[in-house]
C-alpha cells in the first residue's frame, strides 16, 4: 500500500498518471467520437436511429454511392483547389509580411500585434464582413476595382461560378495571414545573428542570405505551419456558410460542408460520415508524410 | 471543425442517453421546444399557459431555427423529447410518418376550440399523414409580388394594374430595369437552399406541376423566364446566393422596383421603405390559370413519447385560443381563415395583408414527404444548374425528376 502511494506521488505510477489521465481524456473526447463516425460511415442511419449503435451494415454503400454522384469529383476538385490556393496565399503573405515586420522599424511590434486582429475574429463576422465587401451590386471590393480601372463591369464574385471559390478563398487567406505572420516570426527570430553577420562579412548579398540561411533555418517552422494550415483550412466551414453556401450550383462546394449540408440539411447522417472519414484519411497522410519528411531533421 | 461537430453532436447524443435516468419529471411538467423569441407569439403564449394554470410547470426551450429538427431528432432518439415542438411545416411528414409526433385526429375531433374546418388547406395538409392529423398549424405565410408605385409611375405603368400573368411581369421588370440608376426591374431568391425550392415551386405548381412532376413544360417554362430574368440583368446575379431577406432588402432601399416575398417583410418595409409599396397576387401563367403559392411557417405537435398527453394538448388549445391576437400583436398571420385581421392603422399594411390573406387561400405545402430535404435539394440543384448556364432549363429539371422519382420509389 505504501509502496503504490510513494510510486503514485514519485516514481513509475506517477509517471503512469502523467500520460494516463490525458490518454483517457483524448480517448473519449477524441477517439470514441472518431471510431463512432467511421463504424456510422459503413452503416445505414437514419435520424431516428442516431442514438443506437446496432444499425444495418451496408458496407461501402455508402461510399459507392457517394462517388457515383455527379457532384463528387467537382466537390473534391475544389476542395484541393482551396487547400493548395489558401495554403500558398496564406504563407506567402504571411511570410513576406513576417520579413517586413522582422526589419524591426520602429512600431513593428505593435502593428504586428494589430495584425492579429484578423485572426481573432469569429469565422462568421469574417465571413459577413466579406459577405458584404464582395456583394456584386455595392460591395467595396468592386467599388475599389473599379476605381482602380481593373475592371469595368461589376465582379459577381459570390454568384459568379467562375468567381465563387476565389471569393471564399480570398477571405480564407485574409483570416488565416496574421496567424502564419505569427508563426514565422517566431521561426524568424530564433535564427541566430551570427550567422548573418559571418556570411555578410564573406560578402553574401540579401537575396544569397535568404536563400542558404534563412530557408533552411525555417524549415522545420513551415513545416509544421503548412500542416496545420492544411488542417486550418480543411477545417474551415464558417466562411462557406456565410459568403456563398457552397453555391451557386456546388461551384464553391467543399468537402466539409457537404458533409454537413448531408448530415443536418438532409439528414443522410450516413454519406456525410463517410466524407468526414475520407477527409480524416487525406488528413492522416498528410500528417504522416510530415512526419516523416521532419523526422531526421536537426533543429536549430 | 465541421468534422469535429458532428462528432460533437454524435457524443452529445452518447452523453444524453446516459444523463437521461436521473431526470425523472415532475408529474405536471411540460417542456415546449420553440423558435420564438419574447417579440414572438411561442415563448409568450407559453408563459401565459403556465400562469393560467398553476397545476401544470411549464418549462420553454428556445431553440435556434437551424437547430430545430436535429435537436428534435437526437432528442428523439435519447428519449429526451419534450412535450410540444414548433417545427418547419416541410419537416412534418418526416415526424409523423416514422411515428414519432402523436396522433391528434380524435382529440381534435372532440376539441371545442380546435376545429380542423378552420384552417387553410395548405396548413392543414401540412399537419395531415395518411389522413391523420399529427398537429395543429402554428402560423401561416406565403409569398406574393410587392410593388414598387412610385417607380410604376415614373416609367409610365399604371401602380393599380400590377402584373397578373408572367409575361406581365417580365415586361414590367424590363420596363422599370434602370441599370443608370441602379435599379433592378424584379428580386427574387433562387439561393441554393430550402428558400430557392419555396420560391420556384409555386410557378411550377401553377402550370399544373409539382414537386413529383416538377418537369412539366409549363414548369421549364417558368425556369426559362428565371433564366431570362438573370440572363439580360433584370435582377441582380446575386440572386443566386441571395435569401429573400436580403433580397426584399434591396427592394426596401429602391434597388428594385419588384420583390417576391412574404408578410414576415411588413413591420421592416412600413418602417424602411420610403416610398408608395403595395402587394398583388403572384402572376399566374396566363390569364385564367390556377393559382398557386408557396405555403411557409411552423406546426405545433406533440411527440409520441410525452408522459402528459391531456396537459400538451390543453396547451395546444389555449394557443389555438389565442390565435386572433397573432397579428395584432405579434405581427403573423394565424393559419385560419376565420380570424379577423384587425386594421393597424397603417394603410400600406393593411391592404398588403388584405393581398396575403387572399393568396394564403392557394398557398399549397411543401409535400407532404418523410425525405422533403432531398427532394427539395434535387429541385434547388436543378435550379441553380440552368440559372448558372451548366444546363438548359429542361435538361436541369428532367434531372431533378429522375432524382425525385428515386426518392418516391
Amino acid at each position: 500500500m505504501r509502496r503504490l502511494y510513494s510510486s503514485l506521488v514519485d516514481g513509475r505510477g506517477f509517471d503512469l498518471c502523467l500520460i494516463g489521465i490525458p490518454l483517457v481524456f483524448l480517448i473519449v473526447l477524441s477517439g470514441v467520437p472518431l471510431v463512432y463516425n467511421v463504424v456510422m460511415s459503413f452503416q445505414a442511419v437514419d435520424m431516428f436511429s442516431l442514438g443506437s449503435f446496432i444499425r444495418p451494415w451496408v458496407g461501402f454503400d455508402n461510399y459507392r454511392q457517394l462517388i457515383s454522384q455527379p457532384e463528387f469529383w467537382p466537390i473534391m476538385g475544389h476542395t484541393a483547389t482551396f487547400l493548395a490556393a489558401s495554403i500558398a496565399g496564406q504563407f506567402l503573405f504571411g511570410f513576406a509580411l513576417a520579413l517586413l515586420f522582422w526589419l524591426n522599424f520602429p512600431g513593428a511590434s505593435w502593428l504586428r500585434g494589430l495584425f492579429l486582429v484578423s485572426w481573432v475574429m469569429p469565422g462568421l463576422v469574417v465571413g459577413a464582413v466579406w459577405n458584404w465587401l464582395l456583394s456584386g451590386d455595392f460591395g467595396v471590393f468592386n467599388f475599389v476595382l473599379h476605381q482602380l480601372h481593373i475592371i469595368s463591369g461589376n465582379v459577381f464574385w459570390r454568384s459568379d461560378p467562375a468567381f465563387a471559390l476565389w471569393s471564399v478563398i480570398i477571405a480564407n487567406i485574409w483570416l488565416g495571414t496574421s496567424f502564419n505572420m505569427i508563426m514565422l516570426s517566431v521561426g524568424l527570430s530564433s535564427i541566430p545573428d551570427d550567422l548573418y553577420e559571418a556570411a555578410e562579412l564573406d560578402g553574401a548579398g540579401a537575396l544569397t542570405r535568404f536563400w542558404t540561411i534563412t530557408l533552411p533555418m525555417m524549415r522545420s517552422s513551415i513545416g509544421a505551419l503548412i500542416s496545420l494550415g492544411l488542417i486550418f483550412t480543411l477545417q474551415q466551414f464558417d466562411l462557406f456558410a456565410a459568403i456563398t453556401s457552397g453555391g451557386p450550383n456546388n461551384s464553391s462546394n467543399v468537402a466539409q460542408y457537404w458533409a454537413w449540408d448531408l448530415s443536418f440539411k438532409q439528414y443522410d447522417f450516413a454519406k456525410g460520415a463517410a466524407i468526414s472519414v475520407i477527409m480524416i484519411v487525406v488528413v492522416m497522410l498528410a500528417s504522416v508524410y510530415y512526419v516523416r519528411s521532419t523526422r531526421h531533421e536537426v533543429r536549430g | 471543425m465541421k468534422t469535429s461537430a458532428i462528432l460533437g453532436a454524435v457524443l452529445y447524443a452518447g452523453a444524453a442517453t446516459l444523463g437521461m435516468a436521473a431526470h425523472a419529471a415532475d408529474p405536471v411538467t411540460i417542456t415546449i421546444w420553440c423558435q420564438d423569441d419574447e417579440r414572438q407569439p411561442g415563448l409568450n403564449l407559453a408563459k401565459e399557459f403556465g400562469e393560467k394554470n398553476p397545476d401544470i410547470k411549464v418549462v420553454y426551450r428556445q431553440i435556434h431555427f437551424d437547430d430545430v429538427t436535429s435537436e428534435a431528432m437526437r432528442a428523439y432518439s435519447t428519449g429526451q423529447a419534450p412535450d410540444i415542438i414548433a417545427i418547419d411545416n416541410p419537416e412534418h411528414a418526416l415526424f409523423a410518418s416514422h411515428g414519432v409526433f402523436l396522433d391528434l385526429t380524435d382529440r381534435i375531433a372532440k376539441s371545442a376550440v380546435i376545429h380542423k374546418e378552420d384552417y387553410f388547406p395548405g396548413p392543414l395538409a401540412s399537419v395531415t399523414w395518411d389522413g391523420k392529423l399529427y398537429g395543429v398549424p402554428k402560423a401561416t405565410n406565403t409569398i406574393a409580388l410587392y410593388y414598387n408605385a412610385d417607380m410604376f409611375k415614373a416609367k409610365g405603368l399604371d401602380p393599380d394594374k400590377p402584373p397578373q400573368t408572367w409575361d406581365e411581369m417580365v415586361d414590367a421588370a424590363r420596363k422599370l430595369n434602370d441599370p443608370a440608376k441602379n435599379v433592378y426591374g424584379i428580386a427574387f431568391s433562387a439561393k441554393a437552399s430550402e428558400e430557392g425550392t419555396f420560391q420556384f415551386l409555386p410557378w411550377a405548381q401553377m402550370t399544373g406541376g409539382g414537386y413529383d412532376k416538377i418537369n412539366t413544360d409549363g414548369a421549364v417554362r417558368a425556369l426559362t423566364i428565371w433564366k431570362t430574368l438573370l440572363d439580360d440583368k433584370l435582377a441582380s446575379p446575386d440572386t443566386l446566393t441571395r435569401g429573400q431577406w436580403d433580397s426584399t432588402g434591396t427592394f426596401n432601399s429602391g434597388n428594385a422596383a419588384m420583390v417576391i416575398s412574404g408578410p414576415w417583410e411588413l413591420n421592416r418595409m412600413s418602417q424602411e421603405a420610403k416610398f408608395d409599396w403595395r402587394v398583388t397576387l403572384m402572376p399566374v401563367p396566363e390569364v385564367g390559370a390556377p393559382r398557386s403559392s408557396a405555403m411557409g411557417d411552423f406546426n405545433w405537435a406533440i411527440f409520441k413519447s410525452s408522459k402528459h398527453p391531456d396537459e400538451a394538448f390543453k396547451a395546444l388549445e389555449y394557443f389555438v385560443s389565442q390565435d386572433p391576437r397573432v397579428f395584432p400583436v405579434w405581427g403573423q398571420l394565424a393559419a385560419r381563415a376565420n380570424v379577423e385581421i384587425p386594421a393597424t392603422g397603417d394603410a400600406k399594411k393593411d391592404a398588403a395583408v388584405k393581398v396575403f390573406m387572399e393568396q394564403l387561400k392557394y398557398a399549397q405545402p411543401r409535400g407532404p414527404h418523410p425525405e422533403w430535404m432531398k427532394i427539395s435539394k434535387a429541385i434547388q440543384d436543378a435550379i441553380q444548374a440552368a440559372l448558372t448556364g451548366q444546363a438548359t432549363p429542361k435538361d436541369a429539371l428532367d434531372q431533378a425528376a429522375a432524382t425525385i422519382k428515386g426518392i418516391l420509389g
